[in-house]
């Protein structure tokens, strides 16, 4: 499975994040430094306190020579110094924020292909009954809403009107315990980041499954009697998975991206969380770091994407 | 004895030709849900048009109710953290939304289908080019590329659409380069080529028109992503800045006081829901109308 | 032949449609004897693919086998439950169709496909299955069977797809093995391979099999029996050689003598039969294959005739027969074979 071809082409894409995520870096690094000098402290300094806190954080040199500290810094994988809180070094905590953020993403992708999969199937095979129209059009209802009114009503449900309805014994309380979290405070934001994905995952393998299940083939595995639970899984739902790996790609992007979203309303400590924070409390260098967090997250979704599809599909080699 | 010979079976008689457009049209019109949504949006708009002239009260002036009431009698949809009435600001976020949705898809229009045309008729080192640059805007994901635009530029109305239009052109420029690529190779093509016909005359007499249909298609689901785009980045606080009303940004204020008074976010989030489905049916019911393929 | 393995009484089969019910089998009848080999012949449309899968409740939806009976080993396939119908399926009766490349699974293994018929009714354990495909295989003549039990379906030929299909289909042993066109997607040279292939293969184990097909060549080479279709019914039914010495219903007659014959004058001209297909919706009333029959009687636009026995093991469903045309029509020497043309009757005129 992993042949040196495959070696080399996953050293070839680390190579490529390295460059994009030295371009976004870059590209935001230039931006912030357009805006007026004094826009990058919150708070009012004057005079020598000024100066000397400009020349801690070497603001003061000309502007290519920051740059190619920058550059140098980044890669050493050093991300440089919070401007608010001085003394802290950005790279542990974005790093850490990826690791939060990258596992909320997943355990709602693994929602996300799970549940829009069978809830496809069944539509599928369950095709013009009532079944099929209830999930046909809260699929249509699912991906029409954005992930926070999903969030929104998730809350209302699960964390004010049960709490309302059984006294306080069962209710949602936002919060992150710990580093990563517990399965309790994870379900219902990775719940809200998915479910959007799911309708359109459960539409696409529905229309794919109703392809298939019309196929000879399908004819051909009744007819040499097989169950039909085995037909649906072994014979038509391998064949209908092919399109929805396709979507795969942008599938993880938009749930890196709306996980920006989820992790404000749910407080979760990942990099959606710090960007908000870090543009509230102006401290621009944790903004270039975030942003480069969020440009390796995406370079690193889209490898695993296609790595994942080597594991798939035998026929596919790099 | 005599005996009548049964009539033979007569064939049907055709049926009228009719247009593409007018067949699409009948398609479209039988279609519930895409009706609906076109009934719900036309609402919209009125409601949008009819917020520049009167709302129940002013939009932006504070203190005209106690704060975090809920929906009753003189507020139908409650009031706000700064006693503003939340009706009035929904009839106004209205504005923002339709004008974010449809001016995000003018641009992608004005930038998209020329630069399409252009890739997918003359070939060569353009369309190289443009492919090239494509793929790149594919590279990066949609949303930080706009925050950082957004952030960098200063949030105002016409940035935002600057930022949302900047991300989503290339859907657009992709599709009708490969509407343009695939239509170049019919023989009316080449029978208008043949007879003289100046490329742009072709790329605009020919190819565009036969193109209009995925077009509009798109267009149409592009207006909802440009919307929830918006209403992502006001939620995050880069979208238009306070006072002015976009649902996103009343959603964002009123989920942290979801417990006291769910309606300042419960409208926002309905009337996003609502305005997000109805381009989402039509667009579907668009799609199937006016698709050759009669899928009975 | 002792009694008969499969035994099909007034088979109908239809298919609900805005514009009306389609009644694509209507009304068969037919038994099939141990070890022998039926052919069904028919155009498209005739409802010869709707009856071998109305057999095995394989019929798509929106169609309905929605009357009569199925014989098999003394149960009526038609109203056992949906379980014991899937065990008869590839182990008693066995169907292949049309087109090997479309009705086989892209993704899976052939030989896994095979082995799948027999694993999914208990009938050997994995490595057996392993062995006994691979013994298949050689038996449906595929050279290097060892190595192509891994291939995917679509790195094999076209042929050797089919015989891939045959192995699947024999692989429980089944009493009788039903071929849906099976030669119809295929190259001349290997058509004449596989019939070669089936008809060893019935004489070799017993299997009897039920032949369908638009071509009379194939039933000739194969068949001991044969039943005409037309317009979901049969016209005629009887052994081969008779049929085909003798024919005694019209349609019969048309489709033989439409067959372009090596051995035939330069003068002559190629016969088609006249007319379009018969409308399933609204069928033609009186006997359906009135409108194109160039023997018919006013008693032909009224009443539909049944299936009578004309000759010994001989039934045709005509009011004129063959026989009484080539006596009073001059069918053998007739050049023009359009509708009415031997008797003289057009519609609406009337007869004394």
């Amino acid at each position: 499975m992993f042949t040196r071809g495959t070696l080399i082409y996953i050293g070839q894409r680390l190579v490529l994040i390295v460059l994009a995520v030295l371009g976004v870096s870059s590209l935001v690094f230039l931006g912030i430094h357009r805006l007026p000098g004094d826009a990058l402290f919150s708070e009012h300094l004057h005079g020598t306190q000024y100066e000397l806190t400009l020349h801690h954080y070497g603001l003061d040199r000309p502007l290519w020579l920051q740059y190619v500290s920058f550059i140098g810094g980044m890669l050493h994988g050093d991300l440089g110094e919070s401007l608010v809180n001085r003394g802290v070094s950005i790279t542990p905590i974005v790093v850490r924020e990826m690791s939060v953020s990258a596992e909320v993403g997943i355990v709602a992708l693994l929602f996300t292909i799970g549940i829009g999969m069978s809830f496809g199937v069944v539509a599928a095979i369950r095709q013009n009954t009532w079944l099929d129209y209830v999930l046909s059009t809260t699929s249509v209802v699912g991906y029409s809403m954005p992930n926070f009114v999903v969030a929104t009503f998730l809350i209302l449900a699960f964390g004010v009107w049960l709490d309302n309805i059984t006294q306080g014994t069962f209710y949602f309380q936002i919060g992150w315990p710990g580093r990563y979290g517990t399965i309790g405070a994870i379900w219902l934001p990775a719940f809200a980041l998915g479910f959007p994905y799911a309708s359109i995952v459960a539409r696409l393998t529905r229309a794919s499954m109703l392809e298939v299940i019309r196929q000879d083939y399908i004819r051909t595995a009744r007819a040499k009697g097989l169950r039909e639970w085995v037909i649906t899984i072994r014979h038509s739902l391998r064949n209908a998975l092919i399109p929805v790996i396709t979507i795969l790609g942008p599938l993880v992007i938009g749930i890196i991206t709306g996980g920006v979203v989820i992790e404000n309303i749910f407080g979760i400590p990942g990099l959606g969380k710090e960007f908000a924070t870090s543009i509230l409390n102006r401290d621009y260098n944790i903004v270039i770091g975030v942003f480069t967090g969020y440009a390796a997250l995406v370079g690193l979704a889209n490898l695993g994407v296609d790595l994942l599809y080597v594991v798939i599909d035998p026929r596919i080699r790099y | 004895m005599a005996a009548t010979a049964a009539a033979v079976v007569t064939r049907p008689i055709a049926p009228e030709q009719a247009s593409l457009w007018s067949d699409a049209w009948r398609r479209l019109r039988r279609n519930r849900l895409a009706l609906a949504g076109v009934v719900y949006l036309t609402f919209l708009v009125v409601v949008a048009l009819v917020a520049l002239i009167h709302t129940p009260y002013p939009t932006y002036e504070v203190g005209v109710g106690i704060p975090y009431q809920g929906p009753g009698g003189q507020h139908w949809l409650g009031v706000d953290a700064l006693g503003r009435d939340t009706l009035s600001r929904l009839m106004a976020g209205a504005q923002i939304s339709l004008i974010v949705g449809v001016g995000t898809q003018i641009v992608v229009l004005a930038i998209g289908v020329p630069i399409g045309l252009a890739a997918g008729y003359f070939r060569g080192w353009f369309d190289q080019v443009v492919t090239f640059i494509i793929n790149l805007f594919y590279g990066i994901p949609d949303l930080l590329v706009a925050l950082i635009l957004v952030f960098l530029l200063g949030p105002n109305l016409t940035n935002i659409i600057i930022a949302i239009a900047v991300t989503r052109w290339m859907d657009m420029a992709r599709l009708v380069r490969g509407q343009t690529l695939s239509l170049r190779e019919r023989e009316f093509i080449e029978a208008a080529r043949a007879s003289g016909a100046k490329p742009s005359k072709i790329l605009f007499g020919h190819i565009l028109p036969n193109a209009l249909g995925p077009i509009i298609i798109q267009a149409t689901f592009g207006v909802p992503a440009a919307i929830l785009f918006e209403a992502f980045l006001s939620f995050l606080g880069l979208g238009v800045p306070p006072p002015t009303p976009t649902w996103g940004s009343m959603a964002a204020e009123g989920i942290v006081t979801i417990r006291i008074a769910p309606a300042m976010v419960i409208a926002p989030s309905i009337a996003l829901s609502l305005t997000l489905m109805a381009f989402n049916f039509l667009g579907d019911g668009l799609r199937d109308a006016l698709d050759p393929r009669q899928r009975r | 032949m002792a009694s008969p393995i499969l035994q099909v009484k007034d088979l109908q089969t239809q298919f609900r449609t805005h514009d009306g019910i389609v009644r694509a089998v209507d009304g068969v009848t037919f038994d099939l004897y141990h070890g022998e080999s039926l052919g069904i012949v028919g155009e498209s449309g005739s409802g010869k693919s709707m009856t071998a899968l109305s057999l095995l409740r394989l019929v798509p939806d929106p169609g309905k086998v929605v009357g009569g009976r199925v014989l098999f080993r003394n149960q009526d396939l038609l109203q056992v439950t949906d379980e014991e119908i899937r065990e008869i399926r590839g182990r008693d009766i066995a169907m292949i169709f049309q087109d090997p490349q479309s009705s086989l699974n892209p993704v899976l293994q052939t030989g896994f496909q095979i082995a799948e018929a027999m694993l999914a009714h208990k009938m050997a354990s994995k490595t057996q299955a392993r062995q006994r495909t691979i013994e298949l295989l050689k038996r449906v003549r595929i050279p290097a069977a060892e190595s192509r039990v891994k291939d995917f379906p679509h790195q094999l030929s076209g042929g050797m797809r089919q015989r891939a299909m045959i192995a699947m289909g024999l692989a429980n042993a089944p009493s009788v093995l039903i071929a849906d066109e099976p030669t119809t997607a295929l190259d001349v040279t290997v058509q004449a391979q596989i019939l070669e292939l089936l008809g060893d293969l019935n004489q070799e184990l017993g299997t009897a099999i039920i032949m369908i097909t638009h071509n009379m060549g194939v039933v000739a080479g194969l068949c001991t029996r044969v039943l005409v279709m037309y317009a979901g019914k049969i016209v005629e039914q009887g052994p081969v050689d008779e049929i085909f010495d003798r024919p005694q219903h019209p349609y019969t007659w048309s489709l033989l003598k439409s067959i372009p014959r090596v051995d035939a004058l330069r003068h002559e001209r190629l016969r088609s039969i006249e007319g379009i297909a018969p409308d399933l919706l609204r069928p033609p009333a009186g006997c359906r294959f009135h409108p194109r029959c160039p023997f018919r009687i006013e008693k032909c636009f009224t009443d539909e005739p049944e299936l009578k026995e004309i000759k010994p093991n001989q039934f045709a469903s005509c009011w004129v027969t063959m026989d009484r045309a080539r006596a009073e029509m001059g069918a053998d020497q007739l050049l023009d074979i359009r509708p009415g043309a031997a008797s003289g009757l057009e519609p609406g005129k009337l007869v004394d």
